[in-house]
């Protein structure tokens, strides 16, 4: 036999033929059992937490002895030396056969699972160590042992035992953070290290996070033991190993040595779903609604009252408490288009031609803040036309009469205002089409006749002008 | 490599600390405080001054001296504390172009973060004469309800004072480091921060030099200055009762009440009794009116009673959150002047069970968290770690106006959280992502962060798609965005970059301007 150091780095496989059902099993040894999957190395399974290493080097060399278990012939892990690579999202990235030890030692470990399922890659890329780094070798080392097994169940990436009491889920979290904690090496020339670093950072930060929580363990148990019990016994191993990608992608993917009743493994998806309900508060949501509503009601009532300025008050309290309601925004808008309608038309009472520019001003503000609620309403895009017009904003003028004459064509004061607007511009001969489309409509308009005459009379003024 | 020094940027004194030789130490000024007023003034002949030379004429000089200027920073001018500040603060505050408030003294309009950017500059000042060397990067502390904003603008003052902010801590946080540093073994700390205007509890594990926040809470309304203003309260009622003359309408006795009782407040912390003596505090046709009262610890205790309790509520609830109970709690570590009351170390005392820790001095103690958390990072030999937290949740907001919360606040960083979201109509093609950080059930009382469109979705009955929705914090609090179609793999994504209320521009101009300055005083 190969001397211990080798004997460590072997890849053990359950010998074939062996009938697990007739081994006499402790729990802890059940559980040993079950990890044994053909692609972790001895030198891993010292390390599950749990059992002490002496231990599972004294049950493995047992088995070995026994004929239980046999040894690879090549670790076949370093087929897949590149790591799992995870994306930042997964949240629950690992699947996990995390159910009770004594549930494990009676489900009967399956044969080898093919090679590309092995989850573990003990072995590690050489070259990927760095010597001019700020960071030992052996650190490297590793940190890249550590990054390639963190696919482990959440238990073993921590060290400990499964279902550990939280102050030893702690004391393991915080002497990983002491070791791969980003901050560790701040500033450090640490290259592709700084990303590893903070995947495993985050993953450690996980399983603490899961294994401290009594709920979340609940629920990590569950997901174990419905893999469990929907399939035969012996997919709890097979479900353990499935790949990452193919459980992320979750196209029916699963190992090669699946049979017809194979436990699904829970989609990614479900597992978030399990992992984190949604955090909405729906009290506060509910109490919200109903103080938005209470409100709302209130605004009617001012609204009704005429006390238009608290009532608006009250719409927009509403809309905060509350600003999905599309109740509330129309409410508001007619309650405004009501208000700045109201104050426009007593300015507009005035024809626009007389009022003064700080009035014009204040009437194009109110109409631009009604605008938006009815873009299209004639009647105010025909005021903001003359306001505009009377502040010699041509481009905003035109536009307006545009769109009052895209609702009504054939009316003909829209025409005109057209034809003023052009005029006002000097563009003569769009004036003058204007005009005579508002006559068209409209013969007895007098403003369009006016203007069309007069415009006429300056262009056969200046082409006179123009002949001496 | 030159050395980092921990400054705590406070809203009326700063203190700045250094690491040497293992041992944390509070650096005085030249002359000899271990804290410098956090104070701006010019004077009437155009000088800059800052510090306890500032203090020193604000008296004479109100208008133009700038005090707590910490409570304006990152904030919006329409900001309520920005409003209130306004009404009480002696100096001019006017609106920014960035619907920043900004403060006009002796002609001229500072931003908040050249303000602090100056006491920061000053804190460098301190510690570059005591060390004999120069000094060009800090740890600052903030404190634990700062929003990013506000974080990001005490950056920039860094930045403006010639200093490279390594990192931004939370004061409680600080104050823990400061404890647990040269400390071993399994211990669970409460920092008790009751300072002028605002109470902080944090509860905090440590175990061989790692530090990790449990839980914070604490209410930023309530502070040492409740306590004076009960004292006001009490003296205006006596005066009323006694002498027939309601005070309430006149802000200069106010504005003297106010003192005396501060000061009162401080004395009856070492006596039991003490004499607020206010001559001509009133008059009227009979003639001026003094006050004369004898206020007793008891006298102020009752007064102040419920303050106190209230600040025990918010140490319940942070247990709660924390998982832990009250008794379970192994040191409490106090900080800001107001926890020398001898009333708050008793009740604090009762509530816990056990003493506070007394080897803190509750001033010093956060700046020299600052030095430490600098060591940490740096210092080979220091082997203090702390495990930082996101001070805010963060999220993204949902149909309906409502807020989903991805990484809830306090959680440790680096971390990445996702889900999954789907879309709310038929055939939907594209969901926007808002990425929002806040505290409310609403989205739009959230901060905006940043906001993207994930498009090219299949066409599907609503709620079928499935949009994969990831959150990322690095460690230096970077936060990305990504957002996946899990069905045709198509991604977007977003790094978010928190802003001050200063542009990158604005920043260069100040920097370049007070280098200006710099050269003719030395002129």
């Amino acid at each position: 036999m190969a001397d211990d150091r080798d004997l460590k780095e072997q890849v053990l496989v359950l010998a074939t033929g062996c009938d697990t059902t007739q081994l006499d099993l402790s729990a802890p040894e059940g559980y040993l059992l079950s990890r044994i999957d053909g692609a972790t190395a001895w030198r891993f399974l010292r390390e599950i937490g749990g059992i002490p290493p002496e231990e599972v080097d004294a049950c493995l060399g047992r088995w070995l002895a026994e004929g239980v278990l046999e040894v690879v012939s090549r670790p076949v892990a370093s087929e897949t030396s590149a790591p799992n690579k995870e994306t930042a999202a997964a949240t629950s990235s690992a699947e996990t056969s995390e159910s009770t030890p004594a549930a494990e030692a009676k489900a009967e470990p399956e044969q080898p699972t093919e090679s590309t399922t092995a989850f573990i890659a003990p072995a590690i890329d050489e070259s990927e160590l760095d010597g001019a780094l700020d960071i030992d070798e052996e650190v490297q080392r590793r940190i890249l042992e550590f990054e390639a097994s963190l696919g482990r169940p959440y238990h073993e990436l921590l060290g400990i035992a499964a279902g550990s009491d939280p102050k030893v889920v702690k004391r393991a979290y915080f002497k990983l953070s002491k070791e791969f904690h980003p901050d560790r090496y701040f500033r450090k020339q640490i290259g592709g290290y700084a990303e590893r670093l903070d995947r495993i950072f985050k993953k450690v930060l996980e399983a603490h996070e899961i294994l401290s929580d009594p709920e979340l363990c609940k629920v990590e148990n569950q997901t174990a033991t419905d893999a469990a019990s929907a399939g035969p016994p012996s997919d709890v191993v097979a479900a353990a190993t499935i790949p990452l990608a193919d459980a992320a992608s979750n196209e029916g993917a699963s190992s090669s040595s699946a049979k017809p009743a194979q436990a699904r493994p829970l989609t990614k998806l479900e597992r978030l779903k399990q992992r984190m309900p949604f955090k909405i508060n729906h009290a506060a949501i509910a109490e919200r609604r109903a103080r938005a509503d209470e409100i709302f009601r209130a605004a009617q009532n001012s609204q009704q009252a005429g006390r238009l300025q608290e009532a608006e008050a009250s719409l927009r309290i509403a809309i905060t408490f509350d600003p999905g309601r599309a109740e509330f925004k129309e409410a508001l808008g007619s309650l405004r288009i009501a208000a700045a309608g109201a104050r426009a038309t007593q300015l507009l009472a005035k024809p626009s031609e007389r009022m003064s520019s700080a009035e014009l001003l204040e009437a194009l503000r109110l109409l631009e803040d009604v605008l938006p609620y009815r873009p299209h309403d004639p009647e105010l895009n025909e005021r903001a036309a003359r306001v505009c017009l009377q502040l010699t904003k041509l481009d905003d003028a035109e536009e307006y009469a545009e769109t009052l004459l895209l609702r009504s064509p054939e009316y003909s004061p829209a025409h005109t205002l057209l034809g003023r607007i052009h005029r006002e511009r000097g563009d003569m001969d769009q004036a003058v089409r204007a005009f005579e489309m508002a006559l068209k409509f409209d013969e007895e308009d007098l403003e369009a006749r006016r203007a069309l005459a007069s415009v006429r009379i300056g262009a056969r003024d200046a082409a006179r002008g123009g002949d001496s | 490599m030159s050395r980092v020094i921990g400054i705590d940027l406070g809203t009326t004194n700063s203190c700045v600390s250094v690491v040497e030789n293992g041992q944390s130490t509070v650096i005085p000024n030249s002359g000899g405080y271990k804290t410098t007023p956090s104070m701006f003034g010019i004077s009437q002949d155009g000088k800059r001054l800052v510090g306890h030379l500032a203090k020193r004429q604000a008296i004479t000089n109100a208008r133009n001296t700038i005090f707590a200027a910490k409570r304006l920073i990152g904030r919006r001018f329409d900001d309520p504390e920005v409003q209130k500040s306004i009404d009480l603060c002696p100096y001019e505050i006017v609106r920014g172009p960035n619907e920043d408030p900004r403060i006009k003294v002796g002609g001229k309009t500072f931003t908040c973060p050249e303000i602090s950017g100056i006491i920061l500059r000053e804190m460098k000042r301190v510690a570059e004469e005591y060390l004999s060397e120069t000094v060009q990067e800090a740890v600052i502390t903030v404190p634990a309800y700062f929003n990013d904003t506000q974080r990001q603008c005490t950056k920039d003052a860094g930045k403006i004072a010639g200093l490279e902010v390594l990192r931004i801590i939370n004061e409680p946080t600080a104050a823990a480091l400061s404890y647990g540093m040269n400390r071993q073994g399994d211990e669970k700390i409460a920092v008790y921060d009751l300072g002028g205007g605002t109470f902080d509890i944090s509860i905090l594990e440590m175990s061989d030099g790692v530090i990790e926040v449990l839980a914070t809470s604490g209410n930023t309304f309530l502070g040492g200055e409740d306590f004076d203003r009960r004292i006001v309260q009490h003296l205006v009622e006596w005066f009323e009762e006694s002498e027939g003359m309601d005070l309430r309408g006149d802000t200069m006795a106010l504005q003297r009440l106010k003192d005396a009782s501060e000061k009162a407040k401080c004395d009856l912390s070492m006596r039991d009794v003490v004499e607020i003596n206010l001559p001509f505090i009133a008059s009227d046709s009979e003639g001026p009116r003094h006050l004369n009262y004898e206020l007793t610890r008891e006298n102020l205790e009752n007064l102040v009673h419920d303050v106190v309790e209230g600040t025990l509520k918010s140490v319940e609830q942070c247990c709660v959150d924390a998982g832990v109970q009250a008794q379970d709690i192994d040191q409490i570590v106090l900080v800001g002047g107001q926890t020398r009351m001898p009333l708050v170390q008793k009740r604090v005392t009762e509530h816990f069970g056990k003493r506070p820790h007394k080897g803190v001095n509750p001033d010093e103690v956060v700046g020299l968290g600052a030095a430490v958390q600098a060591a940490a990072l740096l210092d080979a030999d220091n082997d203090m770690l702390l495990l930082d937290v996101t001070p805010l949740s963060l999220g993204i907001g949902t149909y309906g106006g409502h807020f989903a919360r991805l990484i809830d606040r306090n959680t440790t960083v680096p971390v990445s959280k996702g889900h999954i979201f789907t879309t709310t109509r038929d055939d939907q093609s594209a969901v926007k992502i808002r990425v929002l950080q806040g505290e409310s059930d609403m989205a739009n009382e959230n901060d905006l962060l940043g906001e993207f469109v994930l498009s090219g979705i299949r066409p599907a009955p609503k709620g079928e798609p499935e949009v994969e929705v990831s959150f990322d914090i690095d460690a230096n609090g970077i936060v990305s965005v990504s957002a996946r179609d899990l069905a045709t793999g198509k991604e977007q994504s977003i790094t978010v970059s928190s802003t001050g209320t200063l542009s990158d521009s604005e920043i260069d101009e100040i920097i370049e301007e007070h280098d200006l300055y710099e050269v003719q005083i030395k002129d």
